[in-house]
């Protein structure tokens, strides 16, 4: 076992190298400007630079959004709606970058309060993406004065945005030295912008990698400097493309240095309130996690053999839900081998899961970094199961070179491991072939393969030029080429408006099935995660059941990105005796203590309901700005058939006794009848149920959320909730009797 | 016996809740366990035994990230 | 390294020790900020005493790195560079640091001894061990 005390600090970067860097650097603009003080949680301002021209603008956040909107990805998506229009694409000059924080992000003293919303319109979906983050950028923004950060318009040449909290600065620079990939660029910022090695930890940095240069698949990463090993880590707002537009803006790098962090630089309402919610977390982080998911031991990638077990570990593209081979990566082999133990690894200051997980002085084997001893952060579950099983890889040391390098080429690791294990399944079905490929034997397994096809990438070169597409776009280009049958790619490549499904296999659950489609971004299973709920547990037996579920998760789950806050420690340690509770599921005292922490932050007071209601004005804002932008319509949340039943006959062979049963128990035939059946009537009728299953769970959904059969929200709705803004009633007004 | 509202074909004399999660390989540790409605802590699934009219109720507590 | 050691079988549960360390610490009477706690009754002889064994574990949950051993191993903060999270204070398995509202840094044991001196029968003491 590696153990931190026993970990060596890492190589530092060269100042000589770092002066030169800096000397290269031009400025553009530079602005002095007195930091708004926070009171309660906010500042109400907001800051907008347009690479264009280099010019910088603080503006006031008016009354109106905060109440409507709260804060995080609801100031987003409203920043982002004001500065776009209907026609409005990834690469248009208007479209933005816009970060935000949340009321209670900063506070130290409860789990995961650093949380970054980042939304932009997607390279990959043409509608808005919604990402959170760690790292220390979020709340390091929001104490240099500002609630948000608007990032707009095309520079020429390449340029990173320096905010010094502390002193008050703003300047845009022409930066033309510092490397590409993340690893090395956040050190060189960090390095460059701390007076001495104490005040690293006072500088965030925000950058993409070299493959966002030209890949849809890109993401941003934030770093956090980690003290303790005096080396720069980085944190994922993975999702949905953001970092190709961050480099097509030409924006290198935001840079965000604030010194003096202490508990209430939020100024709260009710600090001791905070203070007691916060200690009794830490006690049950404590007691209880050892006993229950070992967060702080493995973080996320604990639950591997667990969903292998339950046979929803996503395998080969989907096909299966676990590997014979699950022993390789069981989370003892984690623990044991590769990362290290003891650590304090929360990526913003006094978070007590600490799940960020680390592998130190890891030896890479191959690419541009070979022999290179490097630290990797995480896996996270999603991360090992995507570059992992998904692409039949089982080796944690495969998994880890593929974790780094997705991180610092920019990639994101959910859409590389599943557009990978799409590919590979059109590998092994011909529709892809060696000559196709330049060469890539892209059969499941074949780790050379994958890791040389992620190089290829970052290098824009070969057959990584139809990588960096990701999966939408790569199934557009094979049917254009006539090259596999497009109702086969239409069932295998799972994405959903062009974004790659996350890790977890939802065949067996109709709800989840609707947790991934029947969302706004595209399926991440960050809206609902109801697969064991409805799997395992059979607790939400009837449509109605289902749809509530689908109503009442989204919502709480969304609040967290309102307000700056990160879920895992909602639901990944629960209270002594939260089976005594009425809904064990919901985790009763930590949404109180939600509920604490908001009122302690902010002065106001609310209920579970209140909540609620407001996650759903941004969500059906969001929604509505699906439709805006040509998505958002019931036929957009159409999902691939491989999410919902066997598409291949292995697949139906492969549990052949549960579907075989279903036809009868559920579908409705005799015992004879199906003996009698071939198996291509047996999949047949399995389909035909199941979309029909699929279709009913929409009508049971769409009225719940108080949207019309089309997926449009109503007037009527949007009156209840407070959200009949104008600009939004003339988006919904044509819809509201169009017929699906 | 029912599981979960689902008939348990696998009932036998002296069946043990413990019995009942090793057979269905539950190996998440957070479960909620009721039977009849009455919880059972975790200590107490060796001890239980369960009949064959009983309601076993056994909730995982997961719900991704 | 230097630390205070209890000797349960003396202790006759005055509280004495808690009242001094709050006072000098955290200038209340409040018990409950005091480095170390007396429970239980003298009269039915079971006191318990919990008192900071400097074990560490508050500096290994702390991701700023501030809290360190001392010439003496004493864990200490360094409150200029302390973030005010309170990990230390729920992860302290013998639970004796505390927290005072409106103040940033946590109250951990530095084995000063002001208890030492406050209990009238020597159930404490500062030791070399």
């Amino acid at each position: 076992m590696i153990k931190m005390c026993d970990i060596r600090k890492y190589h530092d970067v060269d100042p000589a190298e770092i002066q030169r860097m800096k000397e290269a650097h031009v400025v553009l603009n530079h602005v002095d400007y007195k930091p708004q003080p926070i009171v309660k949680g906010y500042t109400d301002k907001i800051l907008t630079i347009d690479v264009t021209d280099a010019s910088v603008k603080i503006a006031d956040i008016p009354a109106e959004v905060k109440e409507k909107f709260t804060g995080g990805k609801g100031y987003c998506l409203r920043y982002l709606w004001d500065a776009t229009n209907a026609n409005t694409r990834w690469d248009s000059p208007e479209n933005e970058i816009v970060m935000s924080a949340g009321p209670i992000a900063g506070i130290t003293q409860y789990a995961g309060t650093g949380k970054m919303l980042v939304c932009t319109i997607s390279p990959m979906t043409d509608i808005p993406i919604d990402s959170n983050v760690g790292g220390f950028f979020g709340p390091y923004l929001k104490f240099s004065g500002f609630d948000a950060i608007e990032l707009k318009g095309q520079a020429e040449e390449d340029v990173i945005i320096v905010i010094d909290g502390n002193k008050g600065t703003i300047s845009v620079e022409k930066a033309p030295l510092e490397h590409m990939d993340a690893h090395l660029m956040g050190e060189e910022l960090t390095a460059m912008y701390a007076d001495n090695e104490n005040d690293r930890k006072h500088v965030a940095v925000v950058c993409a990698g070299s493959a966002a240069e030209h890949c849809n698949i890109s993401m941003l990463n934030f770093t956090f400097y980690d003290p303790n090993r005096g080396v720069v880590r980085l944190k994922q707002a993975g999702r949905g493309g953001i970092g190709r537009v961050f480099r097509h803006k030409k924006i290198k790098a935001v840079v965000c240095k604030y010194q003096g962090i202490k508990n209430d630089l939020n100024n709260v309402h009710d600090i001791s309130i905070i203070n007691k919610t916060g200690v009794k977390y830490h006690r049950e982080m404590a007691t209880q996690d050892p006993k229950q998911n070992n967060m702080r031991k493995i973080g996320t990638a604990n639950t591997m053999k667990i969903l292998n077990d339950y046979d929803i570990l996503p395998t080969h593209n989907f096909k299966f839900g676990g590997t014979p081979n699950i022993a390789e990566m069981h989370p003892q082999v984690f623990i044991e081998k590769w990362l290290t133990q003891g650590a304090a690894d929360g990526c913003w200051y006094g978070c007590s899961m600490a799940c960020a997980k680390a592998a130190d002085h890891f030896e890479l084997l191959t690419g541009p970094y070979k022999g290179q001893k490097v630290v990797v952060d995480g896996p996270e579950y999603e991360t090992a199961a995507g570059v992992g099983p998904n692409c039949g890889i089982t080796d944690p040391q495969v998994i880890l070179e593929l974790n780094f390098y997705c991180d610092t080429y920019g990639l994101d690791t959910i859409s590389w491991g599943t557009m990978c294990a799409f590919l590979m399944e059109c590998y092994e079905n011909g529709i892809l072939n060696k000559e196709r490929t330049g060469g890539l034997e892209l059969n499941f397994g074949n780790a050379a393969a994958a890791l040389e096809l992620i190089h290829l990438t970052a290098k824009n070169e070969g057959f990584g030029k139809i990588a960096a597409l990701g999966s939408h776009k790569q199934k557009e280009l094979f049917i254009k080429n006539g090259w596999g049958d497009a109702a086969f790619l239409n069932d295998i490549a799972m994405e959903q408006k062009g974004l790659e499904y996350s890790e977890y296999g939802s065949k067996e659950s109709l709800a989840q099935q609707g947790g991934y489609g029947l969302t706004n971004k595209g399926p991440q299973h960050d809206e609902a995660w109801l697969i064991f709920m409805d799997q395992v547990n059979n607790q939400i037996p009837t449509f109605d059941d289902k749809a509530e579920a689908l109503y009442y998760y989204p919502r709480f789950r969304t609040w967290f990105g309102l307000v700056g806050l990160c879920k895992l420690p909602w639901n990944d340690v629960v209270p002594e005796n939260n089976a005594l509770t009425d809904e064990p599921a919901k985790v009763p005292e930590h949404v109180d203590n939600y509920l604490n922490l908001f009122y302690g932050v902010t002065g106001k007071k609310i209920d579970r309901e209140e909540l609620l209601v407001m996650s759903e004005r941004v969500y059906n804002f969001q929604r509505i700005f699906n439709i805006r932008l040509g998505k958002g319509l019931r036929k957009h949340d159409a999902i691939p058939y491989r999410s919902m039943g066997p598409v291949t006959e292995e697949e139906y062979l492969s549990r052949q006794e549960r579907y075989d049963g279903q036809l009868v128990t559920k579908v409705g035939f005799t015992k004879e009848q199906v003996a009698a059946m071939s198996l291509a009537e047996k999949m047949a009728e399995t389909r035909k149920y199941r979309e029909g299953e699929y279709e009913k769970l929409i009508n049971a959904v769409y009225p719940k959320r108080g949207w019309t059969m089309n997926g449009v929200p109503t007037i009527e709705h949007l009156k209840k909730i407070g959200m009949d803004l104008p600009e939004l009633i003339e988006i919904v007004e044509p819809l509201q009797n169009l017929e699906p | 016996m029912m599981l979960n509202d689902l008939p348990y074909p696998d009932w036998h004399e002296g069946l043990t809740i413990q019995g009942v999660i090793e057979h269905m390989n539950y190996t998440w540790p957070k479960l909620v366990t009721k039977v009849n409605g009455q919880l059972v802590w975790p200590e107490d699934y060796g001890n239980v035994v369960l009949q064959e009219n009983d309601d076993l109720k056994i909730h995982h507590l997961l719900a991704g990230g | 390294m230097k630390r205070l050691v209890k000797d349960e079988s003396l202790c006759v549960g005055c509280h004495n020790c808690e009242e001094a360390c709050a006072k000098a610490f955290t200038k209340t009477e409040d018990r409950s900020k005091a480095c170390l706690r007396i429970e239980g009754m003298a009269k039915t002889n079971d006191v318990q005493m919990r008192v900071c064994t400097q074990c560490g574990i508050c500096a290994s949950v702390c991701n700023t790195g501030v809290i360190q051993q001392n010439k003496q191993g004493v864990y200490m903060i360094n409150k200029k560079e302390c973030v005010g999270c309170y990990m230390c204070v729920g992860f302290c398995p013998e639970q004796v640091m505390y927290y005072v509202d409106g103040r940033n840094e946590p109250g951990k044991c530095t084995a000063c001894g002001i208890c030492v001196k406050a209990c009238p029968v020597g159930a404490l003491s500062i030791q070399d061990v």
